[in-house]
């Protein structure tokens, strides 16, 4: 255990020496920083207004005001599911794609696979080091967000709000941690960092965009049969191919769970964080498996003579 | 120190070593020659503990290449052929990572030494990627040596150094090795090198160990040739 901490050490301190990665982290911090601006501008344009209406109604002797909007107090953060889904994949690309490839090409993968450590141990440690890295980097953004919001809403959050960005972050940290375990898989099986960079920019933009981008435009053409159809549904909504095409796609099915733990959806709004995980208990679970499944191959291929 | 017995190595139906049955002396400085593909590396690999042999047996200082390789990293230090290191780490920097993987005691103290012994002290706190090659070949061989290895496996040492690095290479091999007792192995093509260096050669072709053996008693098995060149030119080609 004793290399594996000795691994994950340098790892931790190797990133935040990287320029390239410091600054993708700063621009993640920044995102997190607008994404709460443009939250809580978003809320208050939409209570303005709302109290515009009413202003003007009782100008007019009304005494039959319209509901308040609902103000989920999380939803200011919203945003951040995104940058967190696309930003945050990016991040945990340029963590890994070295992991091995790098070694190999400096001549390093030798000199640690002669040294007292079992492989499985080297992949452990990397998986550590990158964890710490991410861990280290959303409890930055957890307590930033936090701060933020205590000070732009105007109040503190309270246990349930409290527990859902704590789930939220966790939730982040998987997410991260799979496209880290990808990259690492295709950087122990390539020989190449720049090869294994581009193949993880692929993977990411077939994840976050392509797939996404297929499952609307399905949904889209499910919508103009109904409409011409005149059949009853005429509001695009999921179909059973969306679905299944959406299951190919982490960064969705992270969407999904985010927009749920951060006040998104009205009608989960108020629910607990142990009522939202249930719900979401298939989304977590295409978000988990791929990442098992990449885990168990990281390590059966560290095996293989053909790694150095 | 090293005893290896019909050792195998296939490549799926490529033979890459053949029933290698080598013995390297403790305290010899062995030279391991052979033309590229002749299966240096994959022996040198396998010696190492970086390769699984197909068959066979390796033995290093009486332990199981296989079933004690976690004991046998231990014992051994190995420098590849071209070293980079961590190149944004200092020379410490890599040298107390390496260090702490190998379990070395009192890592800062064993640092200082070996970076005295190859004269980088004054580069203990520059960043590896503004060395040269020979400067880099000895941080090389700082991380091979910090945990006092048994034995120095070497992958063409002098490959890449200028003549006056080459001289200084070979001066720290001959230390090592009369000083500190260490046994070296190393793969080279360079005969003038071996001929300076070693105590003990061996020659390999197409995956078989043609002749291994000191160099004393090889110049009396070949009296009639008039250096090693000759004797490794005509052994190679099925000659002697």
């Amino acid at each position: 255990m004793k290399q594996v901490f000795i691994i994950a050490t340098k790892e931790f301190k190797a990133a935040f020496k990287d320029k390239v990665f410091l600054v993708i982290t700063a621009l993640f911090l920044l995102l997190s920083i607008i994404s709460v601006y443009i939250g809580s501008s978003t809320r208050n344009a939409e209570m303005k207004a709302y109290q515009d209406i009413v202003e003007i109604l009782e100008s007019q002797g009304a005494t039959n005001f319209p509901l308040s909007p609902e103000i989920f107090p999380l939803a200011i953060l919203q945003n951040i599911i995104k940058y967190v889904s696309i930003i945050g994949a990016v991040l945990a690309v340029f963590l890994g794609f070295d992991a091995f490839s790098g070694e190999r090409e400096n001549g390093t993968l030798k000199l640690l696979l002669v040294r007292p450590l079992y492989r499985d141990q080297l992949v452990t440690g990397k998986l550590l080091g990158a964890g710490l890295v991410i861990g280290v980097l959303l409890a930055i953004t957890l307590i930033f967000n936090t701060l933020l919001f205590s000070l732009v809403s105007g109040i503190l959050p309270n246990l349930n709000e409290l527990s859902r960005l704590m789930v939220f972050i966790i939730m982040a940290f998987i997410y991260m941690m799979i496209f880290y375990i990808a990259t690492l898989f295709v950087s122990i099986k390539t020989g190449d960092r720049a090869f294994g960079f581009l193949t993880m920019m692929v993977v990411w933009i077939l994840v976050s965009f392509v797939i996404p981008q297929l499952a609307d435009s399905q949904r889209s053409f499910a919508y103009a049969l109904n409409a011409t159809n005149q059949t009853v549904t005429q509001i695009p909504s999921d179909t059973v191919i969306s679905k299944g095409i959406e299951i190919f796609s982490p960064a969705v099915q992270f969407q999904n769970v985010g927009k749920d733990l951060l006040q998104g959806v009205s009608e989960t709004a108020t629910m607990n964080v142990f009522e939202i995980l249930s719900r979401q208990a298939l989304s977590l679970l295409y978000i988990l498996v791929p990442g098992v499944i990449l885990l168990f191959a990281s390590y059966r291929a560290v095996q293989k003579e053909d790694v150095l | 120190m090293i005893v290896t017995e019909k050792l195998t190595k296939i490549y799926g139906t490529f033979k890459a070593i053949d029933d290698l049955n080598l013995t390297v002396k403790e305290g010899a400085i062995f030279g391991f020659l052979g033309h590229n593909g002749a299966g240096k590396t994959t022996t040198f690999s396998m010696l190492t503990t970086l390769l699984l042999p197909t068959s066979g047996k390796v033995s290093i200082a009486g332990l199981d290449i296989v079933k004690d390789n976690l004991k046998v990293r231990g014992l051994l230090g190995y420098l590849p052929e071209s070293v980079m290191l961590y190149g944004d780490l200092t020379a410490a920097e890599n040298l107390r990572f390496f260090g702490k993987l190998s379990e070395v005691e009192k890592v800062d103290v064993r640092i200082d030494e070996v970076l005295g012994l190859l004269g980088l002290i004054g580069w203990k706190d520059k960043k590896v990627k503004t060395f040269s090659k020979g400067m880099r070949q000895r941080i090389g061989i700082a991380q091979a040596l910090l945990h006092k290895p048994k034995i120095l496996f070497l992958d063409e040492p002098t490959s890449g150094l200028d003549p006056q690095g080459t001289k200084e290479m070979r001066d720290l091999l001959l230390k090592l090795n009369t000083e500190w007792g260490t046994t070296i192995f190393m793969n080279t093509h360079l005969l003038s090198e071996v001929t300076k260096v070693c105590t003990d050669i061996g020659i390999i072709s197409h995956g078989r160990l043609l002749l291994a053996d000191s160099i004393s008693n090889i110049e009396r098995r070949f009296p009639e040739a008039k250096s090693l060149e000759e004797i490794y030119f005509n052994i190679e080609g099925g000659q002697f």
